[in-house]
């Protein structure tokens, strides 16, 4: 059987799916595929996204996919002091609200489905071959493959893509680019301020940092993240520890364990090919901060399909002609990156006893008149040395 | 429980993941066990 399309998405999380949209939207005829036989499930992250960001999208909040709205960060330092950031007192841009993705990337998939787009779910691609003007996906759906000739190949198959590869692009993560990442979602879950998330820095999660995401009640997203080039210990025995240990979870039950790869190297320098994009995990379109990836999935996904919409309208499916989508992701995804990449590198200098006094600091500080002099000032104060290890990041 | 990161890291794209299984190309693999090393809840081990 063969199947042929404009359009090929390969993978229907929020970057697959917002492509699929923003492409059909614009006159391409698109299917999108899913291994998975329910688009959303298992989760495989945090369920943070920014308000910022969705109005950006201009995706309205539903009580459908959204099961907390919060004010406040809550920074905790490896001595357990506490820094607590509020929306009131300081702009915190990535506050936001805590999803329920495994309804929320259906709702983006109907999305994609009601601009236009085709979607099989349960379908694994399964290898790729360039042919003449276009590419040819071996698909796998219930025992049986079939072909489906694109015009444009998009991949948005998450950190362990192989489609790019395939076709010559350098996709694969050295260990330290990957942050390996363990999660339970826990029930009784005792916080401090449920409308705030948590962040724990420091050896409890060496080369990441653990957190607590409320989900409403007392249900918390709690896990972490960690650099397996940093411990010797596997992401979920540090999980273990941190929930034996954190107060918040000491009746804390679990309901549900996700686990996976978050690609924390900063985006890909290469994005597209002859006939081919990558998009979100698959481009590591994840700031190297947080390790929050949907907002910026779901932007590169809008560029890649207006892009690739054009490039079908113009009969022009090269590199040249597709670049205009990498140079799009540079100049409003990548430049931010970049810049928390060194940010991520100085947190991860920093020692157990730099981050307590850091902490211990900012007690003092009104954090209403929080800026970057006043920064320095009590970084100066507290540790020379730490300073010292932010300047020549700079 | 099958997320990835073991295909994302493996430096010669040797591991398919599926839904519920992995796929493993034994032949070609040069066991550098890079993939064994990342595995969040350690579910991957050499062969004897």
């Amino acid at each position: 059987m063969l199947i042929e399309t404009d359009v090929l998405v390969i993978g229907a999380g929020p970057a697959g799916s917002s492509t699929a949209k923003h492409a059909a939207l614009n006159g391409a005829d698109v299917i999108v595929i899913d291994k998975k036989s329910e688009i959303g499930a298992p989760k495989r992250c945090a369920e943070g996204v920014s308000k910022e960001g969705l109005k950006k999208l201009k995706i309205e909040p539903s009580t459908r996919w959204v099961t907390r709205e919060l004010s406040g960060v809550r920074l905790i330092a490896p001595n357990g002091t506490g820094v607590w950031l509020n929306e009131e007192k300081v702009k915190l841009p990535e506050a936001g609200y805590i999803l329920e993705r495994k309804v929320f990337d259906k709702h983006m998939a109907m999305d994609a489905a009601r601009a236009g787009a085709k979607i099989m779910v349960k379908t694994l691609a399964k290898g790729i071959r360039r042919e003449g003007d276009y590419l040819f996906a071996t698909l796998e759906t219930m025992g049986e493959e079939f072909e489906v000739k694109a015009k444009i190949v998009v991949g948005a198959d998450g950190p362990e893509s192989r489609m790019g590869r395939f076709l010559g692009l350098k996709t694969t993560l050295k260990p330290k680019n990957m942050e390996s990442c363990a999660q339970f979602e826990m029930v009784n879950v005792k916080m401090e301020d449920p409308d705030s998330i948590e962040f724990y820095f420091g050896s409890v999660a060496p080369g990441g940092y653990a957190w607590i995401f409320p989900k409403g009640d007392d249900i918390a997203n709690v896990g972490l993240g960690i650099l397996t080039t940093e411990t010797d210990k596997s992401a979920y025995d540090h999980l273990l520890e941190f929930v034996k240990n954190n107060p918040s979870t000491q009746n804390a039950q679990p309901v549900e364990l996700n686990i996976g790869g978050d690609p924390v190297g900063g985006m890909l320098k290469e994005l597209v090919t002859d006939n081919f994009m990558l998009v979100g995990d698959a481009a590591s379109q994840v700031n190297p901060l947080t390790g929050g990836g949907i907002i910026a999935a779901m932007e590169a996904g809008v560029y890649a399909g207006e892009v690739a919409a054009a490039a079908v309208k113009d009969g022009d499916y090269s590199a040249k002609k597709l670049s205009k989508y990498q140079e799009r992701c540079e100049e409003n995804i990548g430049v931010k990156f970049k810049r928390d990449l060194k940010v991520k590198d100085y947190l991860q200098s920093l020692s157990d006893e730099e981050l307590n006094s850091i902490a211990d600091a900012f007690q003092d500080i009104e954090l209403d008149t929080i800026n970057t002099a006043e920064l320095i000032k009590q970084l100066i104060k507290v540790s020379p040395k730490a300073l010292l290890k932010l300047g020549k990041l700079f | 429980m099958y997320c990835g990161e073991c295909a994302g890291v493996c430096p010669r794209s040797l591991i398919e993941v599926r839904e519920n299984s992995l796929k493993f190309d034994k032949k070609n693999c040069k066991e550098c066990t890079i993939c064994i090393q990342v595995c969040p809840v350690q579910a991957l081990a050499k062969e004897e």
